[in-house]
């Protein structure tokens, strides 16, 4: 019996003992290299650079939950483990939360939204002008920012995104160009100049005034090397964005021909063609190359007859207006621009030994079609996933997939290990329940 | 002879790689010798590892056993500098056997139940891989009746027919988001059966060294009728219409082994187990929904296991006339391919250890005793599908514990 006792001790205690390694049950550890470095990069003050999508613009306005997840922001909060300091953004109140208003969809009914705006908690001092920020601003995007009109100091007065920032005395005599100097920055990071290209295409290849206008390519070539000059100038390392091809966006790529035409079909099965008035002020019928503007969708106009019984778009008389279209001769000239516009930003790069965060590429991929993280991102507009509701600019999600692509242009130049971001936390369009 | 015996098997090709969803807990005694003992009749659970080897039973006996499986799996996506883990549940694999026959006669009844394919992981709703999993729940209940007959006095064969229960609960979170933000969430829930069969054969030859060979063959579970429950915001309930559900299919492995036992003293036995798991038949995951939308279409995810082979070596020895003690170490290759590595069975090739001890107070009880432990090796993987990127690593614990009543 003396053996008995033993022999209960004995599993006895090895049941203790294997539960007490069950209980402290030793976590699986993956080794992996420490994410601490900065590699040859100082990233404790980082300034962003750029238009809208650096300010975290989206569904048509900026307001305080978009800025919360610009991608610079986003890229900021992962530098903290490589040396990163604060960074600050001239974020809305939490009372004017809304800013200058923004989309949100209230209906799909068969795929057709229903958008509408946001029209309470807006950050309006009056009516046109929205409440100053005063600060600290590293977060320096200011949507309608351009290369050219970087340097119009009455360009800074009069877009009310960077009024907002500039005090009374730097109104009309302070240049966006002026204006990101002398803030002591050891890292930069410079998306700016889509608009240049962007501004024209969106407006259906019409020059209306100086928002519009497409930017001589020696120009833009000089004006962006101030810009990288003067970022440069205490010997600072960054990283550049190239410029998109505008035809990747939803906002060219949703109101297609061939749905108008099949819209057209479905009540005049007789419709044979749509007609656009093309930048040359020709008359045609449109094909697949020629881009009609994502508004165009919700204006209105499309099949309306004029005084003459005419139904717009649908007959050579009542064509589709030039502004509502990019045409494609127009969609030739506004690539080649952009890709001129790229070189020169690549070759600067690449002399100054900077980061190239190269965007045109990636929405490009975006466009086919990407999965990230079980994720299916494309360019299609609203269930995309990366584009918000206006058809330009990113959701939180094509923020966060934006913030990979600097991060990872940055970490293979500079040697850095910033952690990439999570895509998952960041939603895409918000679906009415 | 014994260490040519044993070099020849291991210099076998190394037969691909095994485990997947398999688990291998089947009897307190094997377990306790990581999982070999196909060429050894220790007792009941010989239903499951060589029917063959079940007429060779001294005694009729009943026995139940369980043994609380904790998968601790950790993801770290890469270029993050975080790890995440899966929550600590606790799966239980079960196993109860029973044989019975006439003493004197040359055969024996059998009858097993046990889990030999599972899966428990549950990584949260948060996690960054949760678009292409969030949970699985996974079980195959195994109902094996079996005969097995004395053919000489050395030469034992058994065949058992299976019936297998399954259940599935698969969750993920879908990319659309609600007003408030949250995503959209996915739960595909059903039961289904198949069948099969168990054959082995065991022979112990003059020197006393058994062999066997056992052919547990493949088990086509199909899953008819299961929900497919889609939390989505109302816009879009017409692509995901409610009461949807599915078909699915999901084949379990076949599994040939090749066991050797080996007596090296009165008390002390060597196990060995080499298997060959047939996992090529899991080529993918397709869910059929009753209902497709346009954004919901029928699915079918590439998995492409190869098969997979696991090598085991076991000892149990009997230290005194009421105490055996065992030990185990073995090795497996995954079946699954570089590219298919998924949450739902982040596999790698593992090592296996394991410890066990049993207590005969009595004639007629018997009281058994396992911690069965695999190390899965770390694996940096890119999902071909899912476009998840990021390095897994496992590390499985499972103690047991089985009560037997022998006559």
């Amino acid at each position: 019996m003396v053996g008995d006792i033993d022999m209960k001790k004995i599993i006895l205690n090895s049941f203790v003992a294997a539960t007490i390694l069950f209980a402290a049950s030793c976590k699986p550890e993956i080794e992996t290299p420490a994410g601490t470095s900065a590699g040859s990069a100082n990233f404790s003050k980082y300034i962003a650079v750029g238009n809208s999508l650096t300010s975290g613009f989206a569904d048509g306005g900026l307001y305080l939950e978009g800025q919360k997840v610009a991608y610079p922001n986003l890229i900021a909060a992962k530098m903290a483990s490589v040396g990163g300091g604060s960074f600050t953004s001239p974020f809305f109140t939490d009372a004017q939360a809304n800013g200058s208003g923004y989309l949100t969809l209230s209906a799909l009914v068969n795929g057709t939204p229903t958008l509408n705006n946001v029209t309470t908690n807006l950050a309006y001092r009056d009516a046109t002008h929205l409440t100053k920020y005063t600060g600290e601003v590293q977060n320096l995007g200011i949507p309608g920012m351009r290369v050219d009109l970087a340097f119009s100091a009455a360009y800074a007065a009069v877009n009310p995104y960077s009024e907002r920032l500039l005090t009374d005395a730097q109104l009309g005599s302070t240049t966006y160009f002026q204006f990101i100097q002398g803030r002591n920055h050891t890292f930069f990071s410079l998306w700016l100049g889509n608009n240049d290209a962007l501004g024209w295409a969106t407006n259906g290849g019409v020059t209306v005034d100086a928002t519009n206008v497409l930017t001589d390519k020696s120009t833009f070539a000089l004006l962006y090397s101030n810009l990288v000059n003067s970022l440069t100038a205490g010997g600072q390392k960054g990283v550049v964005g190239t410029i998109p091809d505008v035809t990747a966006v939803p906002y060219f790529n949703t109101v297609t021909v061939a749905a108008l035409l099949n819209a057209a079909k479905a009540i005049n099965p007789a419709a044979a063609a749509i007609y656009i008035q093309t930048g040359t002020n020709t008359v045609r019928p449109a094909t697949a190359d020629d881009l009609i503007r994502l508004p165009f969708q919700s204006a209105g106009l499309f099949g309306v007859a004029n005084a003459a019984g005419l139904p717009y778009g649908l007959h050579p008389l009542n064509p589709i207006a030039n502004n509502w279209v990019l045409d494609k001769d127009e969609v030739i000239k506004v690539k080649d621009y952009v890709n001129s516009y790229n070189s020169s930003i690549k070759s600067l790069a690449s002399s100054k030994g900077l980061a190239v965060a190269d965007t045109y590429s990636y929405l490009n991929l975006v466009k086919a079609g990407v999965t990230i993280q079980g994720i299916g991102i494309n360019s299609a507009f609203i269930t995309g996933g990366a584009f918000s509701l206006d058809g330009i600019h990113l959701t939180p999600r094509g923020n966060a997939v934006i913030g990979n692509v600097f991060i990872d242009a940055i970490n293979s130049t500079y040697g850095s290990a910033i952690p990439t971001i999570d895509i998952t936390q960041y939603r895409g369009v918000k679906f009415p329940n | 002879m014994k260490k040519i015996l044993l070099s020849v098997l291991l210099s076998a090709p190394l037969w691909v790689l095994g485990q997947g969803f398999q688990v291998n807990l089947q009897g307190q005694k094997q377990i306790g010798m990581a999982g070999a003992g196909s060429a050894l009749p220790l007792d009941e659970a010989s239903v499951f590892y060589n029917p063959g080897a079940v007429s060779f039973l001294e005694n009729n006996s009943i026995s139940a056993g369980v043994n609380p499986l904790l998968f601790k799996s950790a993801f770290r996506l890469s270029g993050s500098n975080l790890t995440e883990e899966v929550k600590n549940k606790i799966a239980p694999p079960f196993e109860a056997y029973a044989v019975w026959g006439p003493k004197s006669n040359k055969w024996k009844l059998g009858l097993g139940v046990y889990t030999p394919f599972g899966g428990m992981v549950d990584w949260g709703n948060d996690w960054s891989g949760r678009y292409a999993l969030t949970s699985l729940n996974l079980k195959a209940i195994y109902f094996q009746p079996t005969l097995s007959v004395k053919i000489t006095d050395r030469i034992g064969i058994g065949a058992g027919f299976v019936y297998n229960h399954g259940e599935v609960n698969l969750q993920r979170a879908l990319p659309v988001n609600f007003p408030d933000g949250r995503s959209g969430h996915a739960t595909l829930e059903g039961t289904g059966k198949g069948y099969g069969w168990n054959a082995g054969l065991y022979i112990k030859t003059l020197s006393n060294i058994s062999f066997a060979i056992v052919h547990k063959s493949k088990v086509i579970t199909k899953l008819d009728g299961g929900t497919a429950e889609f939390d989505v915001p109302n816009s879009l309930r017409s692509s995901f219409p409610a009461g949807n559900t599915f078909n699915a299919e999901l084949p379990l492995p076949a599994t040939t082994t090749l066991g050797i036992g080996i007596p090296l003293s009165k008390s002390t036995t060597l196990a060995f187990d080499a298997s060959w798991v047939q996992w090529h038949i899991y080529q993918e995951l397709a869910f059929d929904y009753a209902t497709n939308t346009s954004a919901l279409a029928d699915t079918k995810s590439a998995r492409k296991y190869r098969d997979g082979s696991s090598f085991k070596l076991g000892i149990n020895h009997q230290a005194s006339e009421k105490l055996a003690l065992r030990a185990g170490v073995g090795y497996a290759f995954s079946p699954v391919q570089d590219g298919y590595v998924t949450p739902e069975a982040p596999d790698a090739d593992r090592y296996i250890l394991s410890a066990g001890l049993g207590y005969t107070p009595t004639r007629h009880f018997e009281v058994n005793a396992s911690f069965f432990f695999e190390d899965v090796k770390e694996r940096k993987q890119k999902n071909i599908e899912t476009g998840l990127d990021g390095t897994f690593k496992t590390l499985v614990y499972a103690p047991g514990l089985s009560l037997t009543y022998k006559w």
